[in-house]
């Protein structure tokens, strides 16, 4: 039977404010246990949503006002209102299996003015599941870029066969001059003096020393002061460093360095560890086309970001060619003494290398033993000049 | 809707409740995915989801689904590490046996080295991919309720890769003949291990059942070949242009067909439980005709959107401070990739699942009253390796 407006509402709000509809109205019950469609009725009682089976017939029961949830689709005011209520249950969310529809009228006008009922009932530890899960994954990308990828990477580069090497040397190189030509295929110089002088340059720094790999120089036309390893012994000159240098020595001395990155197969290493993160990110990111991928690679091995490891493993590699080949390591002091003093100017060769004062003086601090020209004067003006008009 | 009717033996689908909300839903949660750098397309596509089913009706009771964007999030930071530690082996495996690949390829056998490469990729994602398939249908299913119970699917993904395997090299080795044996197997494996409530699905017909709906995609490769034949035998390109053209338009034609009469004839052939069955009669034309109009309606009103907000940017802002206009410039076309999508699902999508809905029956309905609940399938993954490889469009 109908009752009385309540004195007293579960809910506070604008509902208190509105009349609560007595009527009985008919609605649509399931069970949750099987699919029967039940007709019932429903009636607003003080505390609870009164649901009496009508068809086929069945015992009356209530639902709690405050635990009735509606679903989400139920904002239209014209459509039909279905309803749940919330429970603890093992479900994806916390409502319970049954569920009761009522066709628009004055019961679905006031219930839709509860605020209980788009509750979203956050289950307990939800929150610390997410940070759990969101931490999980977190330190397994983690392990998987900084410990296991470099260990994958330096197996692969120990085994790769040398002309496999070469060969993604050169592809690695073509990468390098589009990202520093920013789009457009940097020039190589190649002015026949300056080719001649370099290759002066090559033989005195490899000839007897034993090396693995046939030693390939080459000079871009670019104006950054850096040179730089790619994997298979091929090491990139560009024109910025022999337009900073003042002696041939200097350049040997930054060579020689190079080539003890070759040596140790750092740059190959490097490679590898930059594909497979670069192959992470777009997979993370959803970026399934690999196009970032490429330019990325070229990006991280401009940068060069070796191990300070292999950098002092480089210098110490620099510091005995350059001795055994009578060169001497004053060149390579100098040079860094002079792009110290430049200071932030040129970022590019020193942001990832160690500190150059420290590099300097190690380099000094070397016994020289007996130290020849690395190459004659003329022949020196002429690699300078390898990319024509003077430099 | 009228949801007091009684349910009487045939209960017949229906779609919408009258205004359509899909152009404004897409837009907000396109704008949140957006802002919220795509970790809200999760909660985005669940949205999305439950307006889709709750608008679709059988006797006038809807569809439900109850899947939840933290469970879909969840699963995705769970599928993507797997993914990772799986795609980063088989990246780094390929590399190393794949650098003459990005060569020109210089002799015989680089050449085959190179096919080989591109050949092992695709197999080595591949069989993810199915998996990914599998889980993805058997998530939506575990998350869709009807009448209060709840369907679900068996955990048989395993099964479903290696022989989704065979059938696809089947079909690519008879040169398409075989298209109907996968598709009509794999519906059925998929069928035959679904379930609602305590009652199972079980697919039926036969696979060569599927050679009517192929009948147009047969025509278009007729079309073709006679017509670049006549132009080869008479000498005369505008035989192989006029024949090569409508052949081409009518294998896309016979593609449409194909999708729509297979699915058509797999779902008049689904049985549930002993005696539920479905009727369904999606008309072809009709849908290419929603294809066309949608399609035609999207690009223009995106152009014309498009090119007034340049216009405006450019005309306002660039003059001004350039760097600026261009962040805006950049904003405004993911925003405008975003309106391009909503308005898909608005004029091409929706139509079409409306239409496939309204022209289906369930029979036998009665004796859905019989049908008892299921248990909870937690759905482990959530469809997070379909979210992690990025397929399955928009709903």
């Amino acid at each position: 039977m109908p009752k009385a407006l309540p004195m007293r509402s579960i809910s506070a709000g604008p509902s208190d404010m509105q009349s609560r509809p007595a009527a009985p109205e008919p609605a649509i019950y399931f069970d949750g246990e099987t699919a029967l469609r039940r007709q019932v009725q429903v009636m607003l009682h003080s505390e609870h949503l009164g649901i009496t089976p009508v068809d086929p017939p069945g015992k009356p029961f209530h639902w709690p006002l405050t635990r009735i949830r509606a679903l989400a689709a139920g904002h239209d005011r014209h459509a039909d209102l279905t309803l749940t209520f919330h429970a603890d249950t093992d479900d994806e969310s916390p409502r319970d299996p049954a569920r009761l529809t009522i066709a628009s009228g004055p019961i679905t006008d006031w219930l839709r003015n509860q605020p209980s009922l788009t509750r979203r009932d956050v289950r307990r530890g939800t929150w610390g599941k997410v940070a759990l899960y969101l931490g999980g994954a977190a330190t397994a990308i983690a392990v998987l870029v900084f410990v296991l990828l470099p260990r994958i990477a330096d197996e692969m580069a120990r085994r790769m066969p040398i002309e496999r090497e070469i060969a993604f040397g050169q592809l690695v190189i073509a990468q390098m001059e589009r990202v520093l030509g920013d789009g457009a295929v940097l020039p190589t110089c190649n002015d026949p003096a300056g080719l001649a002088a370099l290759d002066v340059m090559r033989s005195r720094l490899t000839t007897g020393q034993g090396l693995r790999y046939d030693l390939t120089l080459r000079v871009l036309d670019a104006d950054m002061v850096n040179a730089f390893a790619a994997p298979g012994g091929q090491v990139v000159i560009l024109r910025g460093l022999l337009d900073e240098a003042t002696s041939a020595a200097e350049v040997a001395g930054v060579l020689a360095h190079e080539i003890g990155h070759v040596e140790a197969r750092d740059p190959t290493r490097l490679a590898f560890r930059a594909v497979g993160s670069a192959g992470l990110l777009s997979l993370v990111l959803g970026d399934a086309t690999g196009g970032t991928l490429i330019a990325l690679v070229g990006d991280q091995m401009l940068s060069a970001a070796y191990t300070r490891d292999a950098e002092s493993a480089a210098d110490a590699f620099a510091h005995r060619l350059l001795t055994t080949t009578g060169i001497g390591t004053e060149g390579l002091a100098t040079f860094f003494d002079r792009i110290d003093g430049k200071g932030l100017d040129l970022p590019e060769y020193l942001s990832t290398h160690p500190t150059t004062t420290g590099r300097a003086n190690a380099a000094r601090a070397v016994d020289q033993g007996e130290v020849t020209p690395v190459m004659t004067d003329r022949e020196w003006q002429a690699l300078k000049a390898i990319c024509g008009e003077g430099g | 809707m009228n949801s007091q009717t009684t349910s009487t033996s045939v209960g017949q689908a229906l779609y919408g409740t009258g205004t359509s909300k899909i152009l404004s839903l897409a837009m907000v949660t396109g704008f949140l995915s957006l802002i919220t750098l795509g970790i809200y397309r999760f909660w985005g596509k669940t949205r999305i989801r439950k307006y889709f089913w709750g608008n679709t009706r059988i006797a006038g009771d809807s569809f439900e689904y109850t899947g939840t964007g933290m469970e879909k999030f969840l699963g995705f930071l769970v599928a993507v590490v797997v993914l990772a530690v799986y795609l980063a082996a088989v990246q780094l495996i390929l590399f190393q046996f794949g650098l003459a690949f990005v060569f020109q390829p210089r002799t015989q056998a680089e050449v085959i080295m190179q096919l080989a490469v591109i050949y092992l990729s695709f197999f080595a994602v591949l069989p993810l991919l199915l998996f990914a398939q599998y889980r993805s249908r058997r998530y939506k299913l575990a998350r869709t309720r009807f009448r209060g119970i709840r369907f679900g699917m068996l955990g048989a993904a395993g099964g479903y890769v290696w022989r989704a395997i065979l059938y696809l090299v089947l079909t690519i080795l008879s040169l398409g003949l075989l298209w109907p044996l996968m598709t009509f197997r794999l519906e059925k494996y998929m069928t035959d291990r679904s379930w609602y409530g305590d009652t199972k699905f079980t697919q039926g017909g036969r696979w060569t059942g599927l050679y009517g709906a192929m009948k147009h995609l047969i025509i278009g490769v007729v079309i073709l070949a006679v017509g670049v034949g006549l132009g080869v035998v008479m000498q005369s390109p505008a035989w192989a242009i006029i024949g090569g053209t409508l052949g081409y338009i009518w294998i896309i034609v016979g593609f449409v067909s194909y999708r729509v009469q297979s699915f058509a004839y797999l779902t008049n052939h689904k049985t549930l439980g002993t005696d539920i069955r479905f009727q369904t009669a999606p008309s072809t034309s009709t849908v290419i005709g929603k294809v066309i109009l949608g399609g035609i309606l999207v690009s223009v009103i995106t152009a014309v959107v498009g090119g007034i907000g340049a216009g405006i940017v450019y005309a306002v802002i660039v003059g001004v401070a350039p760097q600026l206009g261009a962040v805006i410039g950049i904003l405004l076309y993911l925003g405008l990739l975003i309106f391009a999508a909503a308005l898909s699902l608005h004029f091409i999508t929706e139509p079409i699942i409306a239409h496939v809905i309204t022209e289906t029956r369930v029979l036998n309905m009665d004796a859905m009253a019989a049908i008892r609940q299921r248990v909870t399938d937690k759905g482990a993954d959530a469809e997070g390796f379909a979210d992690a490889l990025d397929f399955g469009g928009a709903i």
